[in-house]
């Protein structure tokens, strides 16, 4: 058979064959869904085809977006609830959405090209790095529900977005950033030019008076670099002192205040070198470091941390007559009864009064398969319902539910994080340290030599001796990887990861998604009767497409439909296909179908499903939770450096050590709560080991919270994915392994920088010393072996992939 | 040389004013988003108004081919 053609839209293989087509670009194309169908006939009617010739990624699948009810919709139009994020004046509202699929820069285009289309839209505009769209619109032509029902229309999804706090303080960090790397930029180039202008390397024959003023506007500009963007490294530098730590900031902060305090003196007394433009030198170059460090991390991680909606926005509330009404989350009381439809979260904790179903837990205990629940039954918030509607009494809510208690031990998590001391803070330390002792050793020597030289000398090997290049050398180099490692598709966002892989020693791996798809396919299929394999698909597909259980995904897609077709949770689905009656499931739901005897089930592992009809059995279907292609090579990665691997999981099921055996992992455990994973992780902890955690769900979140690294899958909980420390947007365990090695190579990047700068300064010293060190020799010298600095860390970004 | 008495303060209002426009232009968020701008101008060809000016533009040309110099 050949490999499937894959979908025109989204790029996933096509099953069906020719089943859903549309023109698009003047040629018939073949889709893998009608979701995807629609989608590109909506691109054509609307005359933006020209997408598909500009795109440079394949679309989001638009049935993978989360669905949203119509209805759920509607509740955005009702004026308090569009209150907190859309402002209006007269009859014009803007606002600010959250767009979910956006895979390049073509779709950014369509959107806006879309929606502009739409009668009653006056503006709109998508911010590419972090997805937001803001729209502007006359709420008198069109409601925003039928923006987003629009947006939709094309393969998207939109969110209602609102400033939270952290995103907010993240846009004033980068502003003030910003604005003091640009005076510092502005205000030194001028500097340069006044300051340089005195100094006898140019000999030019100043006048007197021009000297002054030379000198008076150069302290005049100065000012505001040392006093405004300079402000961190001082406020750096006291809170390290106080704390006893020798650090970059004091040495930097060293650096600028002596060259700006002899810069007065000099001014004051028409004497002496300025080395004004020394001090603006260090701000700039540092500034910009830190600066681009800042910007590459906060990029995409901006773009993929807002969503934390682990709870659906709104629920149906059953009224005391038996009628239902959607209500805002926040509306819900407790004692409320809730309906709740299958393929939804359920809102809250609860038991259930009414409904028979099978909920996933997946997402809170790692359980890989939904479970079977009836009246009397607990369900918790935050879980898929799969199968059919339930009724629930509410029993807990917001902050009393088991969700909140998991995000609750996130806190105690973090606190557990073992803070690991930065390489260059360690180089700074002794740098500094013998740096002040030679000023002074050097300061006593000339002291008896020429008394009224002493300072000058201490203070140009001061100026000299600044670590410029010593603090460029981490920034740089990290700032440089960072950017190779998203290409690779893995997104670092907090700055230690690089630095501290070298240390990890005990690597710790979830299950359920990460080392494993975390959903279920189809593994084999045994034909009983007459029928062969591709007809026995083809029935139990049509069936199967009625369901919202994770297991009839794993059938696939096809044309063949059938009809009446009902569910009995936790043993099966009965329905009728080209007029034979059917049922597919629990061997002996199915068997007494027809009341035969049920046939032996296959040895191999897995989870079995029967399909019969009325006459007998007609196949096996077996089902697993694949392991994910590239796990062994990841596996054996580790164990080649030596790395203790451990298997935590919280499901139950004999899948756990399956696992371990298939990957020749010795410490396996199952069933564990989010609390035994921590104490495991304070155990590791207490025996000095480093611990690099790789996980998917929430209950993995407490443990990623206070491992030593942790990175979350890209398909990982929105809750996962913020406390992870970076995020592997690309799902494939491959990359992990390509970018350990490039965490090494960093390191070492950072290691030759960190020699090099200080080289450069021992060698400086000397010179300095006996007094040959000048302004010009100083800025000149700086620069150069910044400018190495930096060119030895771009190497990074030669990376093949 | 004299006039440098003048010329300097005067560059020290001119970097003034850069440093109020800088402000003004991180303020207004020119620098959030830094990569639209860069492939918006890609899709300048396929607007509406683009497609039919050219084609505007093209006919006028083969008008003025067939009529060379009057």
């Amino acid at each position: 058979m050949a490999a499937p053609l894959p979908c025109f839209h989204c790029g996933l293989p096509v099953h069906t064959g020719d089943a859903f087509t549309a023109v698009v670009l003047e040629e018939s194309r073949v889709f893998c869904c009608p979701g995807c169908q629609a989608v590109a006939q909506t691109i054509v009617a609307g005359s933006l085809e020209s997408y598909y010739l500009h795109r440079s990624e394949s679309s989001a699948n638009p049935e993978a977006l989360p669905g949203v009810l119509p209805d759920e919709l509607l509740l955005l139009d009702r004026e308090d609830i569009q209150k907190p994020f859309v402002s209006t004046s007269g009859t014009i509202s803007e606002t600010r959405l959250l767009i979910e699929g956006i895979t390049c820069a073509a779709c950014g285009w369509l959107i806006e090209k879309h929606l502009k289309q739409l009668q009653g839209v006056l503006e709109a505009s998508l911010n590419l790095s972090n997805h937001r769209l803001f729209i502007r619109w006359d709420a008198e032509q069109i409601m925003l529900s039928d923006l987003l029902k629009t947006i939709r229309h094309i393969g998207y999804a939109a969110h209602p977005w609102q400033a939270d706090k952290i995103s907010e303080q993240m846009q004033a960090d980068n502003r003030r950033a910003l604005r003091k790397l640009g005076v510092a930029g502005i205000l030194w180039m001028q500097v340069m030019m006044a300051s340089m202008a005195t100094w006898p390397e140019f000999n030019i024959d100043l006048s007197d008076g021009m000297d002054g003023l030379l000198r008076w506007v150069s302290l005049i500009l100065t000012t505001p670099i040392v006093f405004y963007c300079s402000s961190e490294f001082f406020t750096g530098a006291l809170r390290d002192l106080r704390t006893r730590h020798l650090t970059m900031d004091v040495s930097v902060s060293l650096a600028i205040a002596g060259a700006y305090a002899a810069g007065i003196w000099s001014t004051f007394t028409g004497q002496g070198d300025l080395y004004f433009d020394a001090a603006g030198m260090f701000a700039l170059f540092l500034l910009s470091g830190r600066y681009l460090e800042r910007r590459a991390r906060e990029r995409t991680s901006a773009a993929t941390t807002q969503l934390i909606n682990l709870l659906p926005a709104s629920c149906l509330r059953l009224n005391a007559d038996g009628s239902s009404e959607r209500i805002l989350l926040s509306e819900l009381r407790q004692g409320d009864q809730l309906l709740v439809p299958p393929g939804h979260l359920i809102p809250a904790d609860g038991r259930i009064i009414t409904g028979h179903s099978s909920i996933d837990e997946s997402l809170l205990t790692g359980e890989y398969l939904p479970l079977a629940k009836q009246p009397g039954d607990s369900v918790v918030a935050g879980t898929l319902n799969i199968e059919g509607p339930l009724s629930i009494a509410v029993l807990a809510l917001g902050e009393e539910t088991q969700l909140s208690a998991i995000v609750r031990l996130l806190e105690r998590a973090q606190s557990l994080k073992p803070r690991l001391a930065e390489l260059a803070d360690t180089v700074a330390q002794w740098f500094l340290i013998s740096v002040l002792l030679i000023a002074a050793v050097v300061g006593l020597i000339w002291w008896q030599i020429d008394s009224s030289r002493a300072f000058w000398i201490v203070l140009s090997l001061l100026v000299a001796t600044c670590p410029c290049a010593l603090s460029l050398a981490t920034p740089t180099a990290l700032t440089a990887a960072t950017g190779s490692l998203h290409k690779l598709g893995l997104l670092i966002t907090k700055g230690h990861v690089l630095e501290s892989f070298q240390k990890v020693d005990t690597v710790i791996f979830d299950k359920t998604g990460t080392l494993t798809e975390g959903k279920l396919t189809l593994k084999s299929i045994c034909p009983l009767g007459v029928l062969n394999e591709h007809d026995c698909l083809e029935l139990a597909a049509a069936l199967e497409s009625h369901s919202e259980h994770p297991i009839a995904r794993a059938f696939g897609r096809t044309t063949t439909t059938a009809k009446d077709v009902s569910s009995a949770p936790g043993l099966g689905l009965e329905g009728t296909v080209n007029g034979r009656q059917l049922r597919i499931g629990r061997p002996d739901y199915v068997s007494a179908l027809g009341h035969y005897p049920t046939p032996q089930m296959p040895s191999q592992q897995g989870q079995w499903l029967l399909l019969g009809d009325t006459q007998g059995a007609l196949a096996w279907f077996a089902l697993d939770d694949k392991l994910r292609a590239d796990a062994p090579a990841l596996l054996d990665t580790c164990r080649a450096r030596g790395w203790k691997v451990l298997l935590l999981s919280g499901d139950n099921s004999p899948m756990v050590q399956q696992i371990a055996q298939q990957l020749q992992i010795d410490d396996a455990r199952g069933g564990l709560t989010p609390d035994d994973k921590l104490s495991v992780l304070k155990d590791l902890h207490g025996q000095g080991r480093h611990v690099l955690m790789l996980g998917d769900g929430v209950n993995d979140v407490p443990v990623l919270a206070a491992a030593d690294i942790s990175i979350a899958m890209g398909s990982a909980t929105d809750l996962a994915k913020t406390t992870a420390d970076a995020i592997l947007l690309s799902n494939s365990l491959s990359s992990l392994i390509s970018a350990l090695s490039i965490a090494k190579k960093t390191r070492r990047i950072i290691i030759e920088n960190l020699g090099w700068a200080t080289l450069y300064n021992g060698l400086i010293i000397p010179f300095a010393a006996i007094g040959w060190v000048t302004p010009g020799w100083a800025a000149l010298g700086m620069s150069v072996s910044s400018l190495l600095v930096v060119l030895n860390a771009l190497r990074l970004t030669r990376f093949s992939e | 040389m004299a006039a440098l008495y003048v010329m300097i303060p005067v560059a020290m209002i001119i970097v003034a004013l850069a440093i109020w426009l800088f402000f003004w232009a991180v303020d207004n968020g020119q620098y959030e988003d830094l990569d639209s701008p860069a492939h918006s101008i890609l899709f300048d060809d396929e607007d509406p108004m683009h497609t039919a000016g050219m084609k505007n533009n093209t006919a006028q040309k083969d008008t003025a081919v067939e009529r060379p110099h009057d």
